[in-house]
């Protein structure tokens, strides 16, 4: 019966664990491809790191976006599962829409954002134009495009949130919702003492699954910035994918690549106390 | 709950609000497609449809600037690595069911965790693995490791559909003398096929759209994906010609909108795999 693990164990040793070791140990050398350097330096990528201005202002940038990111992407992804939890005739088509963004190929969406928001002629800026609002320039500007960068990312996101919250509505039970009314509840006090509390372990998960993605975003930021104007939009795993793809300084970017990694597993660990409240009900 | 019919008309305009607000992106990204090079710089765009220049733009991104062969690449490597993932996660994910031996929850969280490790931290290793076993530019060269990224999700949604099959249907099975593997391909494999469809539509998203991995292992024309293809086209060109990359942006984005069409309800039940019951 073990044996039946025995494919995919191997399988994510040999292309899963394998990898991870061994960009962790190239973490420890200075490997620069186009000057063929190849020198066991110990700590010192690490030590660079720390002096490295763009790591920190990549980390802040990735800390920003995805707690700011995340925050609204719960807050919306949750009002919207309970607007649709009315069930009004024809929602199901509306939700199809609303999960469309989810599926898109990341890269894409950036370049679609690009365009619907053009400082010449991208359809946001003329509307807010019309209506005599001021128009940003959206990517453009040192002080937005961060901004920018987690507002498309929320809306290709949000809807991950609204997917898990609704299922987790439709699966309460009615007679909560019956006793409260025959309480004389009302409705805010139904959905701020009763809803919500009932939903707070599917938020959590939501929440925690989203910023470990966020955490990590990388091809969006590829399609819509390029980390850009300047460092103000590069991410963690950008800053990482340059100095690996770009720079060829394979030793520094694995060196990032791990902070990262050490992150992730806080994050992991964090999401598993509620993935395991769901395997101990099962068993 | 109950609602006024104010209150629910209310409601309505509200949700064909959420629609105009959610479709709109998509429908302008459509006309910026239909235009020419400047054409495009025309706001507000004129709501006519030039059939003309609509084919001339299509064309151009599906069949010079290669688009028709990224697409057939991309569903070759997201086929065949979905395939395989299911075929190594089925006996996996049945296997984390069924038995429990020491610390078999440990296991399974560790091969879940892979699914949220950054992909920037194996990019590397795996593109010099692949170089190293001569397959960069090729298909093999992306399937690989697009399987050891599928993996875990697909064991992690499976594990939960095989827990909703009594063991009493294992037993009787092996009472009437099928071994477990036969009891696997033979009685289980029917009962989780919407699980193994769930997991299939989530490997294939995660697949099709996979962009890290793809731009270290390939850099020639006839291996390159969708997103590999796609970023090529916007980096190396610039300053951009809108309506096509409007145009790259409805080519692949058309066939995931037909996909959402088929595999909506296995989307939700696929979101919910992991979340607490």
């Amino acid at each position: 019966m073990v044996l039946l693990l025995g494919p995919a164990v191997l399988y994510l040793v040999a292309f899963s664990v394998f990898p991870l070791l061994y960009s962790l140990t190239i973490s420890f050398f200075d490997w620069r491809v186009t000057e063929s350097r190849f020198e066991f330096i110990g700590l010192g990528n690490y030590r660079e790191l720390v002096q490295d201005q763009v790591f920190w202002q990549a980390a802040t940038n990735t800390a920003l976006m995805t707690t700011v990111g995340v925050t609204i992407q719960v807050v919306l992804g949750t009002l919207l599962a309970l607007f649709f939890n009315l069930h009004l005739r024809g929602s199901w088509l509306v939700r199809g829409i609303l999960v469309l963004p989810m599926l898109l190929t990341p890269v894409v969406v950036g370049v679609m954002w690009r365009a619907l928001l053009n400082p010449d002629w991208g359809l946001v800026n003329w509307g807010l134009g019309q209506a005599g609002l001021p128009q940003p320039l959206w990517l453009g500007d040192p002080s937005i495009a961060l901004w920018t960068l987690t507002l498309v990312d929320v809306w290709q996101w949000m809807p991950f949130v609204f997917v898990v919250v609704f299922a987790r509505l439709q699966a309460l039970p009615h007679e909560v919702f019956e006793a409260a009314q025959v309480d004389g509840a009302g409705r805010l006090a139904t959905i701020g003492r009763i809803t919500l509390p009932l939903l707070g372990p599917a938020i959590a998960f939501a929440a925690i699954f989203r910023a470990i993605d966020a955490f990590r975003t990388f091809d969006l930021v590829f399609g819509l910035t390029y980390g850009g104007p300047g460092r103000v939009s590069t991410t963690l795993s950008f800053w990482a994918f340059e100095n690996g793809r770009t720079f060829q300084r394979y030793g520094y970017a694995s060196a990032i690549a791990y902070v990262m990694v050490i992150v992730a597993v806080v994050g992991v660990t964090l999401l598993f106390r509620y993935v395991q409240v769901r395997r101990e009900d099962a068993s | 709950m109950k609602l006024r019919p104010a209150e629910r008309a209310l409601a309505y305009v509200v949700m064909v609000l959420i629609a105009i607000v959610g479709i709109a992106p998509f429908v302008v990204l459509f006309l910026v497609s239909t235009r020419t090079r400047l054409g495009v710089l025309q706001v507000p765009p004129p709501l006519t449809f030039e059939l003309e220049t609509f084919l001339t733009n299509y064309r151009q991104v599906i069949f010079d600037r290669f688009f028709l062969e990224y697409t057939i690449n991309s569903v070759v490597v997201t086929g065949l690595s979905t395939l395989i993932a299911l075929v190594i996660g089925l006996p996996a994910a049945y296997a984390f069911s069924r038995i429990r031996f020491r610390a078999s929850d440990q296991w399974a969280s560790t091969i879940l965790s892979f699914r949220f490790m950054p992909p920037v931290a194996v990019a590397i290793p795996i593109f010099l693995l692949i170089r190293n076993l001569g397959l960069a530019d090729s298909y093999l060269g992306l399937i690989l490791p697009y399987v050891a990224f599928t993996l875990p999700l697909v064991i992690w949604i499976l594990i939960g559909f095989f827990d909703e099959v009594p063991r009493e249907i294992d037993d009787a099975a092996l009472v009437d003398g099928c071994s477990r593997l036969g009891v696997l391909t033979r009685v289980m494999l029917p009962l989780v096929r919407p699980g193994m469809m769930v997991a299939a539509i989530f490997g294939v998203i995660f697949i099709w759209n996979e962009l890290l991995v793809g731009v270290y292992v390939i850099s020639s024309e006839d291996i390159k994906t969708i997103p590999v293809g796609a970023a090529g086209l916007i980096s190396a060109q610039r300053p951009l010609d809108w309506n096509i990359a409007a145009t790259v942006g409805m080519v692949t984005i058309l066939p995931i909108f037909i996909f959402s069409l088929f595999v909506q309800r296995y989307i939700l039940r696929g979101v919910t795999a992991g979340a607490v019951k």
